[in-house]
């Protein structure tokens, strides 16, 4: 198919040759430009100026088979708006356990979403980008390991994957950009499928630290004050976090519809609760795949962190501490129209129009997006 | 219009020859049965053995050749472009390789009568008794 073996020339017809280091070498690009089409409105980090950075990118992905059972796999990639600076996106070793059961050590994709695997190969799905609604949290990748078993159960096909890990880096919640540590995550995704329908669960934990030089000043004054349970209320210290996530797909007589709703909390922070679902429908029309989706992100910020402050605070602490809270209220959703094109037995064109409606900020903006999605 | 429709129905019967049906094909020594959702699950990854627990090794042929579309669309199902996003989403996550492809009939049919694990499909006109087939579309 995209595989390009190196020594497949070599060994071409030798089936019977020993295990060699054979290396695969695939990769993917997207070249996509926007614009948003008012003027002062911004979205997905486009302007009303043309933009052919931002989302575009480009990967290349080696994997080396060791022979018995052991590969290794890396992929690098390079991201527009990160001036195309090849950064390793994961690097693993697998080890095949069984013909149905594998391990992955290293830096993996962390499995919250349907689409998260494989969310940067825009060839891999019909949209112009996965749904900002629920595809918003910035962890992508954690360093750990992962078990990966498929099996058959009675007529459905079924995968379940188990993975342990850590992250340790920069990320950004809610537009505000912290410092974030999660340790002890623990997780688990089960996925069913028979005749092109398929259902999704995801659970994670784990103990998240954020960092911020904003918040964590808040909490320091808060903590002199005499108001340490507010402090403790507010900062994200080891907090018992939880991730869920069920996805909902359909691919029969040409429809292709998707579905997936996700909740993620961080207790006894300041971080609100977090929900976005979406809802997708396209048909399959010979290689044009026109599609309509709806998304929306509803999370209501922690009020009650604020209504805590006792009488007579100083005006100034008060409103430090309401603005940290409501900043993390969020409540939008977008309307998107789209087409993919197969024009190529690698590439795929794709045009998205998103309406985006915000109904704290009253910004609403509208974005064009044209591109170009490849394998090989 | 009519004469479109006329005009392609006549280009489809002369390459009728080429659009022959597919046999899928195994090394004689193989005495497995294999049904289509056998070949769905070793031709998509899910499956990488026989009934009988034996290692199953599927070998595709090369895009664009006849067989090979026929093959995706008939026992697959799913177009070519349909195919290459479902193996994008597994190789790009380290979760599988597509099968091997071979460059025509007389590569795989080789292939096949030269190693017991191996499952592959060719045109029904290329079968000959150096495998055995199970399977015809």
């Amino acid at each position: 198919m995209f595989k390009k073996s190196v020594l497949a020339l070599a060994t071409a017809g030798l089936f019977t040759f020993p295990a060699y280091a054979d290396l695969t070498i695939n990769g993917f690009a997207s070249i996509k430009a926007g614009m948003t089409m008012g003027s002062d409105e911004q979205l997905y980090g486009y302007t009303d100026d043309i933009d052919f950075k931002n989302e575009s990118l480009f990967a290349v992905q080696v994997m080396s088979d060791l022979g018995d059972k052991l590969s290794i796999t890396a992929q690098l990639m390079g991201r527009g708006r990160e001036d195309f600076n090849a950064e390793f996106e994961w690097a693993f070793l697998s080890y095949q356990l069984t013909d149905n059961m594998q391990i992955n050590a290293g830096r993996l994709r962390t499995p919250f979403y349907k689409y998260s695997d494989f969310k940067d190969v825009g060839y891999a799905y019909d949209w112009s980008r996965v749904p900002e609604a629920v595809y918003n949290l910035d962890f992508d990748n954690i360093e750990g390991v992962s078990l990966y078993r498929t099996a058959t159960l009675g007529s459905f096909d079924s995968t379940l994957q188990f993975i342990a890990g850590s992250f340790d880096g920069d990320a950004v919640v809610t537009g505000l950009t912290v410092q974030a540590k999660i340790d002890q995550i623990l997780g688990a995704t089960w996925e069913l499928s028979k005749d092109g329908i398929s259902a999704r669960l995801a659970y994670l934990v784990g103990k998240t630290s954020l960092s911020n030089a904003d918040v964590d000043g808040l909490v320091g004054i808060l903590a002199q004050s005499g108001l340490s349970a507010v402090a403790s209320a507010i900062d994200v210290d080891e907090e018992n976090s939880s991730f869920m996530g069920l996805a909902l797909s359909l691919d029969k007589n040409d429809w292709v519809g998707v579905a997936e709703i996700t909740r993620t909390e961080v207790d006894d922070s300041l971080i609100a609760e977090q929900n976005g679902y979406y809802v997708s429908l396209g048909h399959r029309f010979g290689s044009l795949t026109p599609y309509v989706s709806y998304e929306k992100r509803d999370n209501d910020a922690k009020r009650e962190i604020t209504n805590m402050l006792p009488q007579g605070v100083p005006v100034q602490l008060l409103l430090g501490v309401s603005q940290a809270v409501d900043r993390f209220e969020v409540k939008r959703d977008a309307w998107n129209l789209g087409l993919r094109y197969d024009f190529h037995p690698s590439a795929a064109f794709k045009a998205q129009v998103t309406r985006v409606n915000n109904d704290i900020t009253n910004d609403d903006a509208s974005l064009i997006t044209l591109g170009v999605d490849l394998v090989y | 219009m009519q004469i479109i429709k006329i005009a392609m129905l006549i280009a489809f019967c002369g390459i009728g020859a080429v659009q022959a049906e597919i046999s899928v094909i195994v090394n004689p020594a193989n005495a497995n049965a294999v049904s289509a959702d056998d070949l769905n699950r070793l031709f998509l990854g899910r499956a990488s053995s026989f009934a009988d627990g034996s290692k199953a090794t599927p070998l595709n042929l090369a895009e664009g050749q006849v067989s090979r579309d026929e093959f995706d669309s008939k026992v697959l199902n799913r177009s070519s472009a349909q195919l290459k996003a479902y193996w994008s989403k597994l190789v790009f996550t380290g979760k599988g390789t597509p099968p091997k492809e071979l460059a025509d009939d007389a590569a795989v049919k080789a292939a096949v009568a030269a190693d017991a694990s191996a499952v592959g499909y060719i045109s029904s006109a290329s079968v000959d008794g150096s495998v055995k087939v199970v399977a015809s579309f």
